[in-house]
């Protein structure tokens, strides 16, 4: 076994956040060139959070360092958003959140000066730069390769309820797509997007690894844009699917609401990983990206069908333990009532695009909203 | 056969109307600025220049100074709308958030206006006439950065800060022309009042001007909502006013319409210019405006005028570059992209051209000692200007092109 891909254990249910931001100028609100300029002004500063560049020159990715707490993530989240926005105050930049740009030319884009995206955006030609979308990462520390498996495929259940919280990308090219995340039609595109094989235990998963790497098709686990991919150099799970959203507090809220599931779910177990598990699985993520909150969801054994909000409500009365234990009552409070009321990102762009019926002015206001928080 | 049978046919050679000539003079500078663009590789502003500069009555004289005369309105409504862009696309509320960028401009245009007039002095000039050079020499040309930033797509650190510090010290220099107006009264023993006056008139006025019609432009975009056609439409209409109102008033219709700009940006507090989309329509009269341009450049008596015109670029250069690299730190940028913004302020073009026959207008006797030189210095730099503008964008990564 190689020595990437050998399982370097972490404290199980710490988590990290890592999100990407649009950098907007401020005369028209279309994506700016500008992430060199804002990591260096960045870095002349004293911040010791973690701030990289990404694929193009018009985002850049934040992380926090590893978290037990929700209040602490949120805490940090705060601090480098303060830091982001200063710096972008003095190179006369934006900052906002969401899962994509409304109106931005994919042609206009420039790929970051790094040999990796430089090779990414050789393989994949437009691809990558209409890869230009905007996501949340949330890491789930795990004791060992085989328990980061299993939570792995215990998970893909509730992707839909991720997608549906999270869904911030209604508009895309100039028009409502209609779907409350079209980002992830986006990553779709790609042709190691999905998710995991069905495999329980990491020798398994390693073994399917060295043979997709024999055979040329990746070079690293970096290659695989799953929706929920492991990651064996942290010892985390590392969940993908959340569109950036508008605020920093959502953001934490988000990530709480993973760890207190994988809490339950390391609990108790309830979940066989069998190929059935996906029966019904791209439906149903189908569903959330197309309709958010409101779309449906199918048990893939029961075979039931429940709208989304209804299953995320009953997830939050199964989670008011592991919110108590892990401290974060508050923030699964926050998730149930954006359940119950149907309050979502997407639904609050389409409002303030409704205002003035103006792409640029929304995303006037969506940076405001960053800036401002909550 | 006789002629008489034939009274349809117009004597020969017919008539050139100025029509035809604003339609030649836009396909040959057209013609010119693709090759250049595509042979030599540089801006097109170049071709542009070289045909109005080859035509005009300096050179082949086809087009003489009464011809250039009746297409001045061209040359107003394309300078109108350039000047107009830049105050719109700068913001003022930046100076606020990173007030280091304020110090540098106002360290930036009073270097290269002290570093001129040194060197005019040494040069034996007079007092009023080397203040009158240094007021030339802060101001870049907005006309030149506004046409290359859009032709090359560019945008970034260094694209903004050209345009800002242009909009900035263009402001400066014209308000200083105004005061050397006053003092060129004074020499010339007018009356107290008027030295006072003069300038006080020409500032206010412009001010009160573009207040007004910056309100009403942003009246109407209220009143009628922001679809991208309209608001352009009502843009435009309201330059065009502004140029006619300032002329008809004697104000200064430079600082009238970037002030016009910046104070329609500065009230429009609910944002329609976000979605404004002022686009290329506006690039026939560019074409135009520096066609005409090219014409008054003087390519005569070059040996007597090289010396001074040297000392004024140079010490333009000098008062330009230090005062960027000093600050460039505090105001959050390399020194290396600092040094691409100042070599990005090089351009001189039309505007430096208006203020000088303004100033020779106003003074003659003061001016004819420098004018030779002056008109060398600005044909220098009308050339170099758009050629290092675009190495400077280039350079800082900054233009459409970068992106591919």
């Amino acid at each position: 076994m190689s020595d990437i891909m050998q399982f370097g254990p972490s404290k199980a249910l710490t988590f990290g956040i890592e999100l990407e931001l649009q950098i907007l100028n401020r005369r028209d609100c279309d994506l700016a060139r500008g992430a060199d300029d804002l990591l260096r002004v960045i870095a002349a500063g004293k911040s010791t959070s973690d701030i990289k560049p990404e694929i193009t020159e018009s985002m850049i990715e934040v992380a926090t360092g590893i978290h037990e707490r929700y209040a602490d993530a949120l805490a940090e989240l705060r601090a480098i958003r303060e830091t982001v926005v200063t710096a972008a105050d003095r190179l006369n930049l934006l900052i906002a959140g969401g899962g994509a740009h409304p109106f931005q030319h994919w042609s206009e884009r420039k790929i970051f000066d790094q040999p990796r995206f430089k090779q990414i955006s050789a393989l994949y030609g437009y691809l990558a730069k209409q890869f230009t979308i905007f996501g949340q990462h949330v890491h789930i520390g795990c004791a060992d390769g085989d328990s980061a498996m299993y939570l792995l495929h215990a998970m893909g259940r509730y992707i839909p309820h991720f997608i549906a919280l999270a869904g911030s990308s209604p508009y895309q090219q100039g028009v409502d797509t209609a779907y409350d995340s079209s980002r992830l039609n986006s990553v779709y595109a790609f042709p190691l997007s999905g998710r995991a094989p069905v495999v329980e235990r990491w020798a398994d998963f390693v073994a399917f690894f060295e043979k997709m790497k024999a055979a040329k098709v990746v070079e690293s686990m970096k290659d695989f844009y799953w929706d929920i991919r492991p990651k064996p150099e942290y010892g985390t799970i590392e969940v993908r699917v959340f569109d950036t959203p508008l605020t920093v507090e959502r953001a934490a809220v988000l990530a709480a609401y993973v760890q207190a599931l994988a809490r339950r779910l390391l609990i108790d177990r309830p979940v066989t990983v069998d190929d059935d598990l996906y029966l019904t699985y791209t439906y149903n993520r189908f569903q959330a990206c197309r309709f958010g909150l409101d779309g449906l969801m199918i048990d893939p054994h029961s075979h039931e069908h429940v709208p989304i909000h209804e299953d995320i409500e009953a997830t939050c009365r199964m989670l008011a333990v592991d919110a108590m234990e892990l401290q974060s009552t508050e923030a699964l409070n926050q998730v149930a009532l954006w359940a119950r009321e149907r309050i979502s990102d997407a639904r609050w762009m389409r409002e303030r695009y409704a205002e003035t019926e103006s792409l640029a002015d929304l995303m006037w206001k969506q940076s405001q909203y960053w800036r401002a928080g909550s | 056969m006789n002629p008489a049978d034939f009274p349809f046919i117009p004597a020969w050679p017919p008539a050139v109307t100025p029509l035809a000539w604003v339609a030649l003079l836009l396909l040959l500078a057209i013609v010119a600025g693709e090759a250049t663009r595509r042979w030599l590789r540089v801006s097109r502003v170049i071709g542009y220049l070289l045909v109005g500069a080859a035509l005009g009555p300096h050179a082949a004289g086809v087009l003489d100074t009464n011809t250039v005369l009746t297409l001045r309105v061209f040359m107003d409504i394309a300078v109108g709308l350039l000047l107009f862009e830049l105050g719109q696309r700068v913001d003022l509320g930046w100076l606020r958030r990173n007030p280091w960028l304020l110090v540098t401009s106002v360290f930036e245009a009073m270097l290269t206006m002290i570093a001129v007039y040194a060197v005019m002095r040494l040069l034996g000039v007079a007092v009023v006439t080397a203040a009158a050079a240094g007021v030339l020499a802060m101001a870049t040309s907005p006309a030149v950065v506004v046409t290359l930033v859009k032709d090359l797509r560019a945008q970034g650190q260094v694209t903004e800060r050209v345009m800002l510090f242009t909009a900035l010290n263009t402001t400066y220099a014209v308000i200083g022309l105004a005061v050397i107006f006053g003092w060129f009264h004074a020499e010339n023993a007018r009356s107290p009042i008027m030295i006072v006056t003069h300038p006080m008139y020409l500032i206010i006025g412009s001010l009160l001007l573009a207040g007004l019609l910056a309100a009403g432009m942003i009246l109407l975009l209220r009143l009628f909502g922001r679809s991208p056609a309209f608001q352009f439409a009502i843009t435009v209409s309201i330059v065009l006013l502004t140029v006619a109102a300032a002329s008809s008033l004697g104000v200064l219709l430079p600082l009238t319409l970037l002030l016009l700009g910046m104070l329609a940006r500065l009230f429009d507090r609910e944002r329609h210019f976000v979605s404004l989309r002022f686009g290329q329509s506006a690039m026939l009269f560019v074409v135009l405006l520096f066609a005409l341009a090219g014409t008054s450049l003087e390519f005569r008596g070059w040996s007597n005028a090289l010396p001074m015109a040297l000392g004024f670029i140079a010490a333009r250069y000098i008062g330009k570059l230090v005062p960027l690299l000093l600050l460039a730190k505090v105001s959050s940028l390399t020194p290396r992209k600092a040094s691409l913004v100042q070599l990005g302020l090089t351009p001189m073009s039309g505007l430096a051209l208006l203020m000088l026959s303004d100033l020779s207008e106003q003074a003659p006797a003061l001016v004819q000692e420098i004018a030779a030189s002056m008109y060398l210095a600005i044909t220098i730099l009308a050339f170099a200007g758009p050629i290092a503008l675009q190495f400077a964008l280039r350079r800082a990564g900054e233009t459409a092109e970068d992106a591919k």
